[in-house]
């Protein structure tokens, strides 16, 4: 008993928040004023792909899973609801477990610098923007 | 491993294989985890006198590189380990540090908690069958690959079977995460890198050994896990040798994974003492 009390104390203090979808709908009709061109690649530039990219090798991605790349709108449209429970914000969930804290100052560069955090409202676009990307053709 | 290694004439020997069927329980844990707990249950077990407690300590090293696709690295691990055995009844605790390189970030962190207990249910000359509950608290980062996020219970049952200077042995048990399976939690399918687990899943393992004599043994296992709904069929092999004497057993294992890339290969070292 001793050992399950330890246990559960030990984990109530050390586990980490778990990503969470955030539940965000495009409204109806889609407004259009989140593009890829507008919001998702100055987004996923200034916080996302000196790691998440394509062009990035294994070694070079400082533990950004391979196919977990965000240079191109197809990239994004690959995995949306990971990026949207990652980094996203909106009713159900505000996300922050990215960007982490150290980022390489160039793509594929070792951790020198604090990373660029984005604001709640951005976080909020994206993961609006997102939702609306999603439905869009392509 | 597997009670393959008795100093010869010390004890009966059902009071030998006690400890041997203890340690089938921890091959159904998690690979990794489960090693430190599996080899220092049977460490415990071996000169076990039934009517008295038995304490343990133990301690795992080990070393694994993996590709998963989206990952390749290595890591290593170091697992302390803690055990009590009185007649049929045993329970472990193991805790693993590791220090995990995925795609060229380097992490050190608490890996998850297994604690476990288990029950011989029968024991002959000849067989011994019994069952298991492993319950893995989430000590470890899921964000960072070192832990499943969530708590596991694994329930279990094994048995083995003994023709001097042979054993074969075998186990089947459950594994489950207590957390909502398609619910807000998402599936991450086998996971984390340094000991993956399906969300819920069926485990197995089966091997055999052979008593070469003079403390010493060598078997061959395998074990692995199947996917309930989505997830990822597992599949290790393993072969290792062990020392042994009245207090202390010695052990090295070498592991392939064979299906659902839980690793390459990984070499383990394990060592623990009772008194």
């Amino acid at each position: 008993m001793r050992f399950v009390v330890i246990g559960f104390a030990i984990a109530a203090c050390t586990n980490t928040a778990a990503p969470m979808a955030t539940q965000t709908v495009c409204p109806t009709p889609d407004p259009g004023t989140l593009t890829w061109d507008s919001f998702g690649q100055p987004f996923m530039a200034t916080y996302c792909t000196a790691c998440h990219a394509s062009t990035l090798s294994h070694s070079q991605r400082n533990g950004a899973p391979l196919y977990h790349d965000y240079d191109t709108l197809t990239g994004v449209l690959e995995i949306p609801d990971h990026i949207d429970s990652y980094a996203g914000a909106g009713p159900a969930a505000t996300n922050t477990l990215m960007p982490p804290g150290r980022c390489p100052s160039v793509p594929g560069g070792g951790l020198d610098r604090d990373c660029p955090h984005p604001s709640d409202a951005e976080r909020t676009n994206l993961s609006l923007w997102i939702a609306c990307e999603r439905l869009r053709p392509h | 491993m597997y009670d393959l290694h008795q100093p010869e004439g010390r004890v009966t020997d059902v009071g030998r294989r006690r400890i041997g069927v203890a340690a089938l329980v921890g091959s159904l844990a998690p690979s990794g985890t489960a090693l430190a707990d599996h080899h220092h249950d049977m460490a415990m077990s071996e000169n076990h006198q039934a009517d008295a407690s038995e304490l343990s300590v133990g301690v795992s090293v080990e070393a694994a590189r993996f590709d998963t696709g989206p990952y390749v690295g290595s890591y290593e691990g170091i697992t302390p380990s803690l055990g009590w055995l009185r007649g049929r009844f045993g329970a472990s605790a193991t805790i693993s540090l590791y220090h995990l390189d995925e795609n060229g970030l380097g992490t050190n962190g608490l890996g998850d908690t297994m604690l476990g207990g288990h029950a011989t249910v029968l024991a002959t000359d000849a067989v011994q069958t019994g069952v298991a509950l492993h319950v893995m608290l989430p000590t470890g980062s899921e964000l960072e690959n070192l832990g499943m996020g969530h708590v596991m219970a694994m329930p279990s049952a094994w048995g083995s079977w003994r023709a001097r200077p042979v054993t074969v042995m075998a186990t089947a048990g459950y594994g489950r995460a207590l957390t909502g399976l398609g619910g807000a939690h998402h599936d991450h399918g086998a996971a984390p890198l340094v000991d993956p687990m399906n969300m819920q899943e069926l485990t197995w393992s089966a091997g055999a050994g052979f008593d070469v004599g003079h403390g010493f043994g060598i078997d061959g296992r395998a074990l692995g896990g199947i996917p309930i709904g989505s997830g990822v069929n597992r599949v290790i092999a393993g072969a290792h040798v062990a020392w042994s004497t009245q207090r202390v057993s010695t052990g090295c294992e070498l592991q392939l994974g064979l299906a659902g890339d839980p690793f390459t290969i990984r070499a383990v070292v394990d060592t623990a003492l009772r008194f």
